[in-house]
């Protein structure tokens, strides 16, 4: 992209010069145009995409990701909208719709058919100009937490480094709820740490205003998962606490406790301890712990997760209520999280990390006016796109090539053969294809669980995985008709043929005279790809996989694995 | 509002004031006892020494001794609650120091009382060469290291493991280390000091008559007490003297459980880490006194709440100036260069003193020293077969009953609190009438110290075996071997490993009194590590005395490491009942 035409575009939209913009938006290649589009504050985004022709609209709708043109082409009048699609390059149009989920695409057919009277909306001339505003005061701002460079590793047992959080750049400008999102395991929390100042990066460094991190007193809070909070001291000393370690006097202390857990709704708890409330409130305690301090920004560590499905969402929308009403001085929130729906409900931008090492994969903004419906077009189309992004290693912002040929050592999924048998059954009795989040409604079931399962399922090349939907392959097929032995045959065949681990495990059974092998040979071995905890669970998969496909069995008294025996010569694992 | 409130709340307080002051008596009576006390003591401890005070085996000189063996006890348990913190802290703290603290502890808990005896008492009077404060001091700081040990691994235990969450928060929130330990670390670890601490004094009084009367070289120590009114009561043969001196220690010691542990373990459930209310909670009706008191309360409201309130915003004030300013100060990390390499250069002086002294033990004193160890590793290890033998069906015989379970285990709490040393005198008399001798006494004494550990943690085990798998044995019809081999035998392993790693360690320190007794002015001593170690504390043969000490604390530690360390790991990983 030429830099130069983006700084220039970007002075002109900051001074408001609209014509000049467009004019020079219009002459860029769509390609280049719909990059630097993404890279403008979403208010601007919005009134030049209202100010340019329906031809270059039109160019522009095929080259943003399908879920970003949708919500613009929403910007511009029903009308003009279809007369946008109408330009569209037929093969491209057709690409557009594919990729969108059943509900949006129901809704813009509809949409385009009904093609209501043109009644242009009077205050257009002036919602622009607020939205000018709006854009000019976005631009202004500068970050609270800047984060340049910062990487972390750890030291393998062989003193070798293994890094888990890759070189990333991440910034925090106030206004926002960014929500950090990835599956478990990819280093979200870590992430949090580092920004937050509880840990230091192994490279890079973290500016809080413009300083250091480690030279500044930066006022944050936390609200943790597990609510973290001190079960010998009453609700009401819970909230002091961090008051007191400011030093704050005991009237003043008070008072500002007593108002805080007004605000969150725990007025009357005050001498209560934490294990006479319910999980709900506990973490309304940590709320309000953690606003007593008043900090620029509120971290959060998956603070809904240990908590039931419907006080879960009343929380939320309490959250949402405090933030939106500007009822909390938080300047910013940093959500971590791995339910999608949740991070679509709040966020303003999301923020998506892939693993192994951690890497951004996508920060994009959710330009959805709160509250949201969850069973709108336009929230499953993010939830949609969402699912996508992290099912689809390949589909990476940035140049395509890299993918290994084959790694020495594919990094199982955690699941159990049984999920996968069970999540096969149900895509056949969907006619072997489904939207994958749609899988996970039907399920009930988080991304964090549904994920490891499909991956499995798709190593294992029971099935396939293609943008958010997932098919299931002629050998699922097979599979899912099968009986309970045959299904182990196939598991056994499915394996060997796919996954490097276990055909080295039974290779290496297979060749040994004896038919053992120490299991810590195998640890050694995967010590050297994988981070210490996650070789134990690589090692526990492999078990699991290799005892039901009958490739070998385990001895735990041994710690070794042996070759599968006929079954009447197993000794039953008894007690001693 | 005000004028409302105000004649509401006079009346409120003129109608209780009679009652409040009724429930307040005791304390008031109590804190009054405890000053008279105070006084008497400060008066005796600033006497002239008198080593040989000569002690009276009236009974009506017992009072007087109970509350001399009572202040010593007390006197060293909070001596040692100070080291316990200091030393846990430390070692939760700073990784370099723990790194050398923890092996250190791990040693030091694994020599006997008395070896500690000579070096402590030297140094004590001769830092206090005219006045009994010294002779009492080192008695203090004996009893205080049979105390101090457990209480400090326990603590120290705690502090590492307090959940990541909790100790983010307080880092997060700007905690100072004050703070930080008032209202984290010290609550997180008050369950754990609490049963530790009574086990401790539990421990003081096991070795109280060894602490209180003793020869060093051809001094003969004695010192007004329970321990040494018991010593010489034995010496003389007087059995009517034995049982009143027993009688006033039993009552001190169920006296002291009803006062201040039941109170203090009511009291520390508050600080259980746990998300959901209990159903049963331990009650105690001392700490609901305590509780209701109105003088207690306006005390703590004067005095140590403000206290506590200065204090913390101090350190919270410090610790944010010190954020702000400069860090690292240089001349504090030249302080501790300074003092790390003294600290290293004295322990290699000791430790070259010490192998000096050792490669001085004649080879017969050699054998007699392997010779004991071996007889006393046998002896302990025979007596935690025995205790295996009982109490593992009578403990399941009781866990499986949850009724049975509530009547017996009170009972059983107070059978282990007597010391079985104040035992040994009528145990021998009957043995020896019987025509026994030390040998079987020893296992005996060995047994009375040990067999309770196990007994209760069997008890424990048993009540937490979960009634389907019961159910599962009686769904099958399980034979009584196949259900003990496969449901109750692996269900109390963890529980009974637990019990047998404290037996052992405190067997191995109580065979220094088991092996070794002094009755009727007659020595009996029988082949023995701990005979060696009493014996040469006796005679004052400093060389025998570090070589069987050193002997002790290797064996001790390795059988540790080597034995029950994989034991407890295999009973915390495949006999695991996870829910």
């Amino acid at each position: 992209m030429n830099s130069a035409a983006a700084e220039k575009l970007r002075a002109s939209v900051a001074q408001g010069k609209w014509d000049q913009a467009v004019a020079m938006f219009q002459r860029l290649d769509p390609a280049a145009a719909a990059d630097l589009l993404m890279h403008l504050p979403f208010e601007q985004q919005q009134i030049l995409f209202r100010k340019i022709t329906a031809e270059f609209a039109a160019a522009l709708v095929a080259s943003l990701p399908y879920y970003h043109a949708y919500v613009l082409l929403h910007s511009r009048p029903a009308e003009e909208m279809s007369a946008v699609v109408d330009k569209m390059n037929p093969g491209e149009r057709l690409q557009f719709f594919d990729e969108l989920p059943e509900e949006a695409w129901q809704r813009l057919m509809d949409e385009l058919a009904q093609k209501p009277l043109p009644a242009a909306p009077p205050a257009e001339g002036a919602a622009v100009e607020e939205l000018v505003e709006a854009g000019r005061a976005a631009l202004a701002v500068e970050s609270i937490i800047e984060a340049r460079g910062i990487e972390k590793s750890f030291e393998r047992p062989d003193g070798g480094q293994m890094l888990v959080i890759a070189p990333t750049d991440l910034s925090v400008v106030p206004g926002e709820i960014i929500a950090l999102l990835g599956p478990s395991g990819s280093g979200k929390s870590t992430l949090l740490r580092i920004l937050s100042g509880l840990a230091q990066p192994s490279a890079g460094e973290v500016l809080w205003h413009g300083k250091p991190l480690s030279d500044s007193l930066p006022n944050v809070a936390i609200v943790f998962q597990s609510f973290a909070l001190f079960p010998w001291l009453t609700v009401l000393e819970n909230v002091e606490v961090p008051l007191l370690a400011r030093g704050v006097e005991h009237e003043e202390r008070h008072t500002r406790a007593l108002r805080t857990l007004a605000a969150v709704g725990l007025e009357g708890f005050e001498t209560a301890y934490p294990k006479d409330l319910s999980g709900g409130m506990k973490q309304r305690v940590g709320f309000a712990r953690a606003l007593a301090v008043e900090p620029e920004i509120l971290f959060m560590d998956e603070p809904f997760s240990a908590l039931d499905v419907l006080t879960a969402e009343n929380l939320r929308s309490e959250l949402l209520e405090l933030w939106t009403g500007k009822k909390m001085p938080t300047r910013s929130i940093f959500l971590v999280t791995h339910n999608i729906e949740e991070a679509v409900l709040l966020g303003d931008r999301i923020i998506v990390l892939g693993r192994n090492p951690a890497r951004i994969r996508a920060d994009f903004r959710v330009p959805l006016a709160q509250p949201r419906e969850r069973h709108s077009a336009e929230f499953l189309l993010y939830v949609d796109y969402i699912y996508k992004l992290i099912t689809q290693p390949e589909l990476q912002p940035g140049p395509p090539s890299e993918r290994p040929a084959k790694a020495a050592y594919q990094m199982l999924p955690h699941a159990r053969p049984g999920g996968i048998a069970g999540l096969l059954e149900l895509l056949y009795d969907h006619d072997g294809r489904e939207d994958l989040y749609r899988v996970a409604e039907e399920l009930r079931m988080e991304v964090d669980d549904l994920l490891p399962i499909v991956e499995a399922t798709v190593l294992l090349g029971f099935a396939k995985s293609d943008k958010g939907d997932l098919e299931i392959t002629p050998s699922g097929k097979v599979f899912a008709e099968a009986d309970i032995t045959t299904r182990r045959t196939l598991f056994r065949d499915a394996a060997l043929a796919n996954v490097t681990l276990l055909e080295q495990m039974h290779g290496a059974l297979t060749s040994k005279s004896d038919h053992a092998m120490p299991l810590d040979f195998f640890r050694d071995i995967l010590d050297e790809h994988f981070a210490g905890p996650e070789v134990q669970r690589q090692i526990e998969t492999a078990l699991n996989w290799g005892r039901y496909g009958d490739l070998f069995t385990y001895d735990p008294g041994s710690d070794r694995v042996l070759l599968e025996q006929p079954a009447s010569s197993v000794e039953a694992p008894g007690l001693h | 509002m005000a004028p409302l409130a105000e004649p509401k709340s006079l009346a409120w307080s003129s109608s209780s004031s009679l009652s409040s002051l009724l429930r307040d008596l005791p304390i008031v009576f109590a804190a009054l006892a405890l000053f008279f006390t105070l006084l008497s003591l400060a008066h005796y401890w600033a006497s002239p020494v008198s080593t040989q005070a000569a002690i009276r085996l009236d009974p009506d000189a017992l009072p007087k001794y109970a509350v001399f063996s009572l202040a010593r006890i007390t006197i060293a348990y909070f001596f040692s609650l100070m080291l316990t913190l200091v030393y846990a802290y430390v070692a939760a703290h700073n990784a370099r120091a723990e790194r050398f603290l923890i092996p250190l502890l791990d040693t030091l808990q694994s020599i006997p009382v008395l070896s500690f005896l000579p070096p402590v008492m030297v140094a004590m009077v001769s830092l206090f060469p005219t006045r009994q404060l010294g002779v009492e001091l080192g008695s203090i700081l004996l009893i205080m290291t049979g105390q101090v040990w457990n209480m400090t691994f326990s603590v120290y235990s705690s502090m590492k493991s307090i959940p990541r969450e909790m100790t983010e928060a307080a880092e997060t929130y700007r905690l100072s280390w004050w703070q930080r330990f008032i209202q984290l670390e010290l609550p997180y670890s008050a369950i754990g000091l609490v049963w530790n601490s009574m086990m401790s004094v539990a421990g003081g009084w096991f070795f109280l008559m060894a602490c209180e009367m003793f020869v060093l070289g051809n001094h003969d120590l004695r010192l007004p007490g329970l321990g040494s009114y018991l010593q010489t009561a034995t010496n003389a043969g007087d059995t009517r003297a034995i049982l009143w001196g027993l009688t006033v220690m039993i009552a001190v010691i169920v006296l002291i459980d009803q006062l201040v542990w039941r109170p203090m373990i009511a009291w520390s459930e508050k600080f259980k880490f746990e998300q959901v209310e209990a159903s049963q909670t331990p009650q105690s009706p001392v700490l609901d006194l305590l509780r209701r008191s109105r003088i207690l309360a306006r005390t703590a409201r004067a005095t140590v709440a403000p206290a506590r309130e200065a204090l913390t915003l101090y350190f919270a004030r410090e610790h944010a100036a010190r954020h702000s300013g400069p860090r690292g100060r240089l001349w504090g990390k030249w302080i501790a260069r300074v003092l790390s390499v003294a600290a290293l250069l004295g322990v290699l002086y000791a430790i070259g003193k010490m192998t000096g002294m050792l490669a001085a033990l004649s080879r017969p004193e050699l054998r007699t020293i392997f010779v004991g160890a071996g007889a006393t590793f046998l002896r302990v290890e025979f007596t935690l077969l025995l205790a295996g033998l009982w109490t593992i069906p009578a403990g399941v015989y009781i866990g499986l009953r949850p009724k049975l379970a509530a009547i017996a285990q009170p009972i059983a709490q107070i059978a282990a609190s007597v010391p079985a040393t104040a035992l040994f005198p009528i145990v021998l008399l009957f043995l020896i009438r019987a025509g026994g001798g030390l040998g079987i006494g020893s296992i005996v004494l060995l047994l009375l110290g040990t067999q309770w550990y196990v007994l209760f943690n069997v008890i424990a085990g048993a009540t937490s075996i979960p009634t389907d798998l019961k159910e599962v044995c009686d769904v099958f019809g399980l034979s009584r071997f196949e259900r003990w081999r496969r449901l109750l035998l692996p269900g109390i392993f963890p529980y009974l490993i637990t019990g047998f790693v404290t037996a052992s360690g405190g067997a191995w320190n109580a065979s220094i009194v088991a092996e070794y007794f002094s009755f009727k002015n007659q020595t009996f001593s029988i082949t023995g590590l701990g005979a060696v170690i009493s014996h040469a504390t006796d005679t004052g043969n400093f060389r025998m005395l570090l070589g069987s000490t050193v002997v002790m604390a290797v064996i001790v530690v390795t059988v540790n490491r080597l034995l029950w360390r994989p034991l407890y790991a295999l009973a915390n990983t495949r006999f695991k009942l996870e829910s």
